[in-house]
């Protein structure tokens, strides 16, 4: 099975501004209760995927993100790279066990990696 | 990303270029501070404080966005720092706790002390800084 998109992520120098949006308009629950106090939004609707919020710097443009899951984070950054994107954030651990990383593809768009928490 | 150290530090050598008997204290008075306290930031040994930052970037001429950037770089310094802790815990609210900033300025910080390769998240619960701050 080929990698699918699994979440999108705004980056806001707003974030609880950018939250409250979502989930006033949508409906959409925030959760915050993980390591890094992350902003998840959640639709509660099996179709489509969920989201977060993370922030940024004040005055910083906002922008989104996907994230693509793959079965091996550090497997696919070095096919990526090879067909010329390049690595943003690096393969990152997060503390909730997912691993991440962010990378920009050959047209500059930038786009994320996760793998799912391992036992 | 220059922190406001290192720029109070160029400007004090300028200054002290242009005129050799302009000393520490007459720089920390033309900043409107305490020479002690000024020498104590030059060496790294305090915190800077959000308003420090602000006096002391404003006394330097500094733009507002020099100064954000200043911000961030005091920011990132705490959490880098953190990383060190012998009970270091995961967890932007304990690091957020700690080192007296904001959830959302841990993890800004945070993401540039990553994107720098500053710090890596090598594991869920060891983060280990790439070089030093």
């Amino acid at each position: 099975m080929n990698p699918a998109v699994v979440r999108w992520q705004l980056i806001s120098p707003t974030p609880d501004t950018a939250a409250a949006f979502y989930a006033k308009l949508f409906g959409w629950s925030v959760h915050q209760d993980n390591a890094l106090g992350y902003r998840e939004l959640r639709s509660g609707n099996d179709r489509g995927i969920d989201g977060g919020v993370w922030p940024a710097p004040p005055n910083a443009p906002s922008f989104v993100q996907l994230f693509i899951e793959v079965p091996d984070v550090d497997a696919c950054i070095a096919s990526a790279q090879q067909l010329g994107a390049t690595v943003i954030v690096p393969r990152t651990a997060l503390p909730d066990r997912d691993v991440m990383a962010v990378l920009r593809n050959p047209t500059g768009v930038t786009f994320g990696l996760s793998s799912a928490p391992t036992a | 990303m220059t922190d406001l150290r290192n720029r109070l530090g160029a400007e004090f050598v300028r200054r002290r270029r242009a005129n050799a008997r302009y000393s520490l204290r007459a720089f920390a008075r033309d900043l409107r501070t305490h020479h002690s306290a000024l020498s104590r930031i030059l060496r790294a040994g305090s915190r800077l404080s959000d308003a420090r930052i602000h006096s002391l970037g404003r006394a330097l001429g500094l733009t507002p966005a020099e100064i954000a950037v200043s911000l961030l770089s005091e920011r990132m310094r705490r959490v880098l720092a953190i990383a060190r802790h012998p009970r270091f815990r995961a967890d932007s609210r304990w690091i957020a706790a700690l080192t007296g900033l904001r959830l959302d300025d841990v993890n800004v910080a945070l993401h540039y002390l990553i994107f720098q390769r500053r710090l890596a998240l090598v594991s869920p619960t060891l983060w280990t800084s790439e070089q030093p701050s």
